[in-house]
């Protein structure tokens, strides 16, 4: 499941920033695209607003098949205070573009990609690609959630992908 | 003690004082070494950061109920944020991994400053304890 979760980050912060190359954080003093897998990083970065918090939740693998077939919950969360020269009255604005480019990242086709295995990337050696792909659902938009100043929400993904012999 | 504490610094040395009379000690405040530009190992979660450990006292603990505070002084946290160029001391707290206190990790959950005219003399840390 780790190959098709890290794929899967890699394709989607590639589909935002080709979006909106400007939506970016600083992050432990690193300017990067404005996308981050929570699981992946310190606690402190747990609320940043104006990028998109990737959040596994659900996994299941049915085992019925040849191969085992994973499906996981990929939550993506963000949050947006509007811009502060404006006092935050275009918050509203700001939610619908990270929506617009969440929806035109996840649900661009191809809908899917050769799964890939960055594990080699901890010692210096080059991702691998695997023999499987990994493929998702067009993203589901939760409701709007107000949060002191700033205007949330929470968007789901279903991922999925044969497990490989071997794989995490 | 009146003409001491007719400026800001003389709260902050005032505070000093009464925090190391008080058996106040040191803690480390752990922080993360900068992120590595584009590095993909980082974001995927295979590489571990280097860690800095700063040294901050005097610091002394305050408990009240089940809450666990810290009193740190005011000069050591403003040297930091000097040396490291941080922004503010909640900037500070806020990105810091943690505090060492006698090989224990505490979670800095939240922080304030008491002041004496506009200017922090010591700050109030909310720790939460590891989980064993």
């Amino acid at each position: 499941m780790q190959n098709a979760k890290d794929t899967f980050y890699e394709v989607l912060r590639s589909r935002l920033v080709a979006l909106n190359p400007e939506r970016t954080i600083v992050l432990r003093g690193v300017v990067r695209p404005g996308v981050v897998v929570e699981e992946n990083e310190l606690l402190s970065s747990a609320a940043l607003p104006d990028c998109f918090r990737l959040r596994w939740s659900v996994a299941q693998v049915d085992a019925d098949g040849t191969m085992p077939l994973a499906t996981l919950v990929c939550s993506v969360d963000y949050e947006t205070a509007g811009t502060g020269m404006n006092g935050g009255m275009d918050r509203g604005r700001a939610l619908a573009a990270m929506d617009a480019e969440l929806q035109g990242a996840v649900n661009a086709l191809p809908r899917n990609v050769l799964k890939t295995n960055y594990s080699g990337l901890a010692n210096g050696t080059a991702a691998l690609a695997m023999n499987t792909r990994a493929w998702w659902s067009e993203v589901a938009f939760g409701a709007t959630i107000t949060k002191d100043d700033r205007l949330a929400r929470t968007a789901t993904v279903q991922l999925m992908s044969y497990q490989e012999a071997g794989e995490l | 003690m009146g003409e001491l504490l007719q400026s800001s610094d003389g709260a902050i040395r005032l505070a000093d004082a009464v925090m190391r009379s008080a058996g106040g000690r040191m803690v480390w405040l752990r922080l993360a070494a900068p992120a590595v530009q584009n590095a993909d190992a980082e974001q995927l979660g295979l590489a571990t950061p280097a860690y800095q450990d700063v040294a901050l006292g005097p610091a002394t603990f305050h408990k009240a109920n089940s809450v666990i505070k810290l009193l740190i002084s005011a000069s050591a946290v403003h040297e930091v944020l000097g040396s490291l160029g941080f922004d503010s001391a909640d900037v500070l707290f806020e990105t810091a991994v943690g505090l060492f206190i006698d090989d224990l990790l505490y979670k800095i959950t939240n922080s304030y400053s008491s002041q004496a005219m506009g200017m922090p003399y010591c700050y109030w840390l909310t720790l939460e304890p590891p989980v064993r």
